[in-house]
Parts: C-alpha cells; structure tokens; sequence
C-alpha cells in the first residue's frame, strides 16, 4: 500500500493500467513473486468473514426489547433482506431462507465495500473467483431445494417443459435448458465480477492518468486536477454500484429459489 | 422487529422493482434463444455446408421460442 503511494508520489506508476494490477503481491511469504496463497486478497476475505462474525454475534449476545444502536442496525439489516428480499420474492416459505440471503448480502456488500475504503481499495469481487463461488452456492441450492420439494423428475419436468402446446416444445426445451441451467450461475458470476472489476479499473484510469499526464507536462495540471475530481465523483457512483449489486446478487438468488418451489405453471 | 416501522419506499436499493427476477429471466430467454438455436443452425451450417443460411434460420427461431417462452411464462398474471 505504502509501496503504491511511493510508486504515485515518483510518477513511476505505469499508465494505463492492466490486469495485473489485480493481482497484488503476495502477503505470506512477503513479496514473493508469483505467490498468491495469501494476498490482501485473501486477507480481505478473512476480514470480511470475521467482522461479519464479530458484528452479529456482539449486537445479539444480549439481545433488548427496546434495541440498542447496533443491534437495531443488525436486526435492520436483517428485516431488510427477509421482507423486502425473501418474503417479497418467496412469500412466507422464504423465511427460512432470509438468515442465508442475509449472510450473503452482508458479505457481498461489506467485500464489494472495499473498494472504496481507503487503504483496501479494491474489492474481493473483482477476482471472479469469489463471485463464482457465491453463484455455485446458488446454483446447487436452487437445484438442491427444488429436487426436494418437487422430486427429481417433476422438478425438471418443471423447469424444462413450459405450458405450451406439444409442437413448439422440440423448440422451447433447449431454450429453457440454457437460459435456466446454463446461464443463470454463469450471468450471476460475470455481472458481479464485472461490475466490480470495471469499478476498480476506472478509479485506477482516473487516478493514474491524472498522475500520468502531470509528470509528462506541467501544463496538463489542470486537466489532472479535473481528472481526480472525477475519481471522487465515480467513487461515489461505485457506492451506488456496491450497493445495487450486492441487492441484486440477492434478489436473483431469491427470485431462483422461487423459481425451483413454484407450483405448475 | 426495529426494522418493521420504516415505511415502505424509504429510499435506497429497496425502491428497485421487485420484478427484477423476472426482468433477468425474460432477457435471458430472448438472447438464450438466439444462442442456442443460432448455434444448432451453426452446427448444422457445418455440417450441411450451407453457408450460413442455417445459422440464419436458426437465431430467426430461437428470437420466437424466446418470445413465446416470455408470453408463456411470464405473462399470464399470477
């Protein structure tokens, strides 16, 4: 990190950046070259995981009828994601899913979270591994939670035959197959990775290019200037984009459940 | 629970329509269906060596599987 500010402060940041700047170097062994067993990555993660823990056990340990501040903060949290999330997607068979929609909402959140917090800077969810894990889990489960209401057969009869004459089904079923089983873990991955991704490369493009254009001329200074003011603006844009992903990333996720525990159409 | 009492539209990410799931799904038909019948008429443009005619038909009826399975799925009001 400190390394980073000197590399800014010299002009030697290289312009315009590229995908290795994802790839930060390695914490465990320090600096090691190629080594990505425990980067600020992974510390990030870990972070993320133990406040996550920390929060919701401390603001529940000793639960008030009339809440405090943090545990009106988590039960807010909470409610949120099971009314407006779980219950509004599922109805009341959601309940029982709100206490994992929270847990991944909250970390999606607090991981996307990062990428604007000044010394962490970069969010977890700009690797598509993490987002493509996070999909897995919601793919198994739609899949999982649908095979046990339903049984096997009646679930793919479900998913895969839609309420149409026989005829145009030989057209309708591959459809149907790739837009449920295929895409669904694959477009719930990308969009999250992507949006991240390209959140921290623009931050990177402004910020770098306002430092790129005052070391090759003076005169470009204000044009600098302007080009960190607009780092600010879009930093606040990617709070928005945090935010509105972390959201959807649960409500899809919801909205599949729902799908797999429909009745016939 | 606390977070019971704050109105509906309080602002924020809850004011997105809750529809966003059938949103995704209605998008994902139609594209879904130009790719999968665009690349079965790929195949079969291979296959047949028709230059491309079938690849044609194919994502012209993958647009309409799409759009039936829109109508059927998701338009009828529940």
């Amino acid at each position: 990190m400190f390394g980073q500010a000197n590399v800014l402060a010299q002009g030697q940041a290289e312009f315009p950046p590229s995908v290795s700047d994802f790839y930060l170097p390695s914490i465990l062994p320090w600096g090691a070259e190629n080594s990505f067993w425990f980067t600020k990555i992974t510390a990030m993660v870990w972070i993320a995981v133990g406040i996550l823990i920390i929060f919701f056990l401390a603001s529940y340990r000793n639960p008030q009828l009339v809440p405090t501040k943090k545990q009106w903060f988590a039960e807010s949290i909470y409610g949120f994601v099971r009314n407006n999330i779980a219950v509004d997607m599922i109805g009341h068979a959601g309940v029982r899913f709100a206490p994992y929609f929270t847990t991944l909402f909250c970390f999606i959140l607090l991981t996307n979270f990062f990428a604007i917090v000044p010394f962490f800077q970069i969010s977890p969810n700009s690797h598509i591994a993490f987002p493509a894990l996070l999909a897995a889990i919601t793919y198994v489960m739609f899949n999982y939670v649908g095979i046990r209401h339903h049984g096997f057969v009646k679930y793919f009869k479900n998913s895969l035959v839609p309420p149409a004459p026989w005829y145009i089904l030989p057209l309708l079923i591959p459809i149907e197959f790739f837009s449920t089983f295929l895409v669904r873990p694959f477009s719930l991955a990308v969009r999250l990775f992507a949006n991240m991704f390209a959140g921290h490369m623009l931050l990177l493009v402004f910020t770098l290019g306002g430092f790129a254009m005052i070391s090759a001329n003076a005169w470009l200074a204000p044009v600098s200037v302007l080009s960190w003011v607009m780092t600010i603006a879009l930093t606040f844009l990617e709070f928005l984009v945090i935010v509105l992903q972390a959201y959807v990333f649960t409500v899809l996720t919801a909205s599949y459940v729902q799908g797999a525990l429909a009745e016939e159409h | 629970m606390a977070g019971d009492q704050k109105p509906p539209s309080a602002g924020g990410p809850g004011d997105y329509p809750s529809g966003a799931g059938q949103g995704w799904t209605a998008l994902s038909y139609l594209i879904g269906g130009m790719l999968v019948w665009g690349f079965i008429g790929w195949l079969v443009d291979h296959w047949l060596d028709t230059g491309g005619i079938a690849t044609g038909i194919g994502v012209v009826l993958g647009m309409a599987g799409g759009i039936i399975l829109v109508v059927r799925r998701l338009g009828t009001p529940t």
